[in-house]
């Protein structure tokens, strides 16, 4: 088992697929580098299991909400990027809303005391 | 909800498993390497970079592993178990060598009589829309008549007054001989003689030249000039020169011109003919009695359209009571029937073509059953790795599916070996079969075919695979591997592989079973004393062609010249001539009244042959009373006949026949001719050895002379010998004349048993390889007990238990095993073999002589096969077999 760095914190099973969404809706952006955005974004505190990133960007293509493309990077390599579907922008939405309605729900149980 | 492009991202996977995971490749191996730069730029050697980007990742297979996951697993499992089965084959070659072989026999003999099937029952006929094709005759209850051919003249009313046929053409019953001459050496050819309509009828194009023309049956003096020959004639006697049309052929010594050519592989209304001749007839013939008379053409029609048969066969017998009116003296009796021409062809073939298809049917089922125990007893063998698997993780489907997965690998194998076998047999089974016994003589074996193995291979698998499948599923694994060390040989497996071979013993016993009654009913056959000496004669037909013979006296002075000439070469015992050989061909019928009886009293019909004096000695046909013919029964004298016994039993009732006077006409009239009966001989039987012999009637081929006659000659020694002779005989009297016919009489009685023949053959090849098989199957599960009391065996024999004593042990538990199959076989067997009741003769389905005799057969073949491995067993030296496990 990988060990993540002190601080970080596994991405929790089934956010994985918005934070990936939600990555991708700024711009294109090949595997290695969806994991580099959620550490940055998170500051640090999120990291991203590389055993669960590639069957879920392979889940998402077959759910029709990214589509992937082989592309060069900046640096002269080949990547394969993957890309937010038209579908797959209107689920980052909804899936967002259902996000925060149960981030309020546990807040809700969490200021019981 | 899957989108367009996410079915596209699913079905790539799925087809381009290779391409994909080249991709995952290259996608992981990226990821990695701008990991371990970031290392790098994190100030870490390279090694270590790598090794910590590697690290991170958490393994690259369990990733992969659980990409394919979500790829979807289904084929490439089944890729996986396929490989897997073949792998554990090729380790085990001998058993799988034996399965394969087993079911390539199986599934093998299935093709073969299968592509039989389909292209005798299945296949529609080779004609345009054949569907609308039926097959007309006439019934006469009165005679015994059915479905017999037709008088031309009720077929002609039919034709114009049942409005829902187009059509009708008449054609001969099989087919008639003709002569050709004038192209090198003379040649019969096989004829059939059709109304000019017939290529339009069947909807059958020539492939050269035009077909034959409605209106040149109708010519007004009744001369037909012209013919269609066969596409192999074409070949065999034009090389297939297209000038062939046109020419000018002579047949029967007639210029005949050559039309056009029918397509390959038309052959209408039996196989192999040679030429189609045009019936040529006046146009009044409907106003002839003899026409009405004389049943001598097969008719068949095409429907209107929109026709159905029901209201075509309404209108026919609206047209048949209105002819019962007219024409009260032929018609009064005289019915008519119609049924689809394939289901008339393929008639009396049906139910062989159904026993041998059921025949086949129980071999593969013993096939599976032995090859499922083969697989049965290895699953067990195999327990110990399942039962490890089963701890590991894997499902118990997956296991059952792997299980099956390598029988339907075994029965594909077995599959393709069996169209290999399929398509040896069809060639044997269409050299075997006797000529016109199954309508067609090739059997393809065509996508139909192909489809019908594919089912039984598939089938074949799930029945064999089925038994190992459940076994490997079930097991518990704590239970194996604690039993583990003693190859887990278990009581319910034991069970299992008893009861598959109990099916296969009762299996085999069935088919045994049903070949010993043909085999009984066919040495019946050969027993039956026909009336006559068939031994050490040779018949040679000759049919007489040309002007020359146009009259009666030219003929008759040609038969005697050749008889006289025959009778001088060396060797012949005696010669007589006979308008038909029994067996081979009957004569024709006709009513017949006995003087001073009343008319209409003697039915069926009595059948006529013309034979020359020394016919009776020659045949050895038993003269019960009166005399047989002389020379001086000559044309012009007194006319005389000789009757069988069958027409004094029937209609004398212990009064003498001979003095009698006998006519052959329904209503005797000043016109009549009378006979005077002159002696009485013991009944030949004409039709088949299994017809009781027909009432007949023999006149001296002088007072009548028919323009076709066998030469039958008695010889001390080999028949066939004396063949060249008599060829060189007849070319000297008249060098146009071929002999269209030319067989021992032995081999005539032969072959009027080839279709018998050729049943049982079949039957007992089945029946014997089956018994074989169930054999295996004993000996196998024997060996198996053998093997596992071989420890029980040895201590008894170390406590000095007889050493036959300890053999019966094993020897006793496969008699069980055969005396179980054998009681539910015979069981089956009772009510099965009644299918065969229509084929055999003289036995009774229930023949108490094979139901004992293939019994005991089968239970001796049981105990030898339970022999063996029991001295195997006992064989062992104690002290080994005590160690064996």
């Amino acid at each position: 088992m990988p060990t993540p760095p002190p601080n970080a914190a596994d991405v929790l099973r089934g956010t994985l697929d918005l934070l990936v969404l939600k990555t991708l809706t700024l711009a294109p952006m090949h595997g290695w580098g969806i994991s580099q955005r959620i550490q940055q974004f998170s500051r640090g505190v999120l990291d991203v299991n590389q055993g669960s990133l590639y069957p879920a960007l392979q889940r998402l293509e077959q759910r029709g909400w990214i589509e992937s493309e082989w592309q060069t990077t900046e640096n002269n390599r080949r990547a394969k990027y993957y890309r937010l579907t038209r579908v797959g922008r209107r689920a980052v939405g909804e899936e967002a809303a259902s996000w925060r309605r149960y981030v309020e729900a546990v807040e809700l149980i969490l200021e019981i005391s | 909800m899957p989108t367009i492009k996410g079915l596209r991202a699913r079905l790539r996977a799925l087809l381009q498993r290779k391409a994909a995971e080249r991709e995952l490749d290259e996608e992981l191996r990226f990821h990695i390497e701008m990991e371990t730069e970031k290392n790098v730029r994190a100030g870490m050697n390279p090694a270590d970079a790598r090794r910590r980007a590697l690290r991170d990742f958490g393994g690259v297979e369990p990733t992969k592993e659980a990409h394919r996951d979500v790829r979807g697993r289904f084929f490439e499992e089944l890729a996986a178990d396929t490989r897997y089965a073949l792998r554990t084959l090729r380790r085990a070659p001998v058993l799988a060598t034996a399965a394969i072989l087993t079911l390539a026999l199986g599934i093998g003999a299935n093709t073969t009589i299968f592509s039989a099937v389909n292209a005798v029952v299945l296949q529609p006929l080779p004609f345009a829309q054949p569907d609308r094709l039926v097959m007309l005759w006439e019934e006469n209850p009165e005679k015994g008549w059915h479905q017999q051919i037709c008088a031309p003249a009720n077929v002609l009313d039919w034709k114009e007054q049942v409005k829902a046929f187009q059509d009708v053409t008449m054609f001969s019953e099989g087919a008639g001989a003709s002569t050709l001459t004038g192209e090198g050496a003379p040649r019969v050819l096989k004829t059939a003689s059709v109304t000019g309509n017939f290529f339009d009828v069947l909807g059958v194009r020539v492939q050269l030249g035009r077909a034959l023309q409605p209106n040149e049956t109708w010519a007004a003096d009744g001369v037909a000039r012209t013919v269609v020959i066969s596409d192999r004639f074409w070949r065999e006697q034009f090389g297939a020169d297209p000038r062939a049309v046109g020419r000018s052929i002579r047949v029967n010594g007639q210029p005949r011109q050559i039309v056009g050519v029918a397509p390959s592989g038309f052959s209408f209304p039996v196989e192999g003919i040679d030429i189609w001749l045009p019936r040529a007839w006046k146009p009044d013939i409907r106003a002839q009695v003899f026409f009405r008379q004389a049943h001598f053409v097969r008719a068949a029609a095409r429907l209107a359209p929109g026709a159905s048969l029901a209201t075509a066969d309404a209108q026919l017998q609206a047209v048949v009571g209105r002819l019962k009116l007219q024409y009260p003296a032929t018609n009064k009796y005289m019915g008519a029937g119609l049924t689809p021409l394939h289901r008339f062809l393929v008639g009396d073939t049906r139910l062989p073509l159904l026993i041998l298809l059921a025949a086949v049917g129980l071999l593969l089922l013993i096939s599976c059953a032995n090859v499922g125990n083969l697989l049965l007893v290895r699953a067990v063998g195999r327990e110990r790795e399942a039962a490890l698997r089963l701890t590991l993780g894997a499902g118990r489907g997956r296991l059952a599916k792997q299980a099956l997965t390598e029988s339907l690998v075994l029965s594909v194998l077995g599959g393709v070996g069996g169209v290999a076998l399929g398509v040896i047999g069809t060639r044997v089974l269409e050299a075997l079969q006797p000529p016109g016994m199954l309508r067609v003589s090739h059997f393809a074996v065509d996508w139909t075919v192909l489809g019908y193995v594919l089912l039984i291979v598939a089938g074949s698998g799930l029945l064999f695979g089925t038994a190992p499948a459940i076994w490997s599923g079930r097991r518990s694994p704590a239970e194996s591997l604690k039993e583990g060390g003693r190859g887990g040989d278990t009581r319910r497996m034991r069970r299992w592989t008893e009861l598959l071979v109990v099916g296969e013993v009762a299996l085999a016993v069935v088919l045994t079973l049903g070949a010993g009654l043909l085999v009984r009913s066919f040495r019946e056959l050969t027993q039956v004393d026909p009336g006559f000496d068939p031994h050490g004669v040779l018949a040679a037909q000759v049919v007489l062609s040309g002007a020359k013979y146009d009259s009666a006296s030219q003929a008759r002075v040609f038969f005697d010249q050749l008889i006289g000439r025959v009778a001088a070469l060396p060797g012949v015992e005696g010669v007589a001539g006979t308008s038909d050989v029994p067996l081979q061909s009957q004569g024709y019928t006709s009513d017949f009244v006995v003087a001073g009886r009343p008319a209409g009293e003697y039915y069926p019909e009595v059948t006529h042959r013309m034979v020359t004096p020394a016919y009776f000695s020659v045949m050895r046909v038993k003269l019960l009373r009166g005399r047989g013919f002389t020379a001086d029964d000559r044309a012009g004298g007194p006319l005389v006949a000789i009757i069988n016994d069958e027409i004094e039993k029937k209609y004398f009732k212990g009064q003498d026949p001979v003095g009698q006077r006998i006519t052959f006409d329904k209503v005797p009239n000043d016109k009549s001719e009378w006979l005077t009966i002159v002696g009485v001989v013991r009944g030949e039987r004409q039709q088949a050895l299994a017809a009781e012999p027909s009432i007949e009637t023999y006149v001296p081929a002088a007072q009548e002379t028919p323009d076709a006659m066998s030469v039958l000659a008695r010889v001390a020694g080999d028949p066939s010998a004396l063949a060249p002779a008599i060829r060189r005989v007849l070319a000297e009297l008249d060098p146009d004349l071929p002999i269209s016919k030319m067989k021992s009489v032995d081999e005539i009685r032969a072959g009027s048993l080839a279709r018998e023949r050729f049943l049982m053959t079949m039957l007992v090849v089945f029946a014997v390889v089956g018994l074989l098989l169930a054999v295996i199957g004993v000996y196998g599960v024997l060996g198996q007990v053998a093997r596992r009391r071989t420890r029980e065996m040895g201590i008894r024999i170390a406590l000095g238990s007889p050493v036959s004593r300890v053999r019966w042990i094993v020897v006793r538990h496969g008699l069980a095993l055969v005396a179980w199959g054998l009681a539910i076989g015979v069981a089956v067997a009772v009510v099965a073999t009644r299918g065969l009741t229509a084929l055999l003769y003289h036995v009774a389905p229930a023949d108490p002589v094979t139901f004992v005799a293939v019994p005991i057969v089968l239970a001796l073949t049981g105990v030898a096969a339970a022999w063996i491995p029991a001295v195997q067993a006992s064989r062992a030296d104690p002290a080994i077999a005590l160690r064996a496990e």
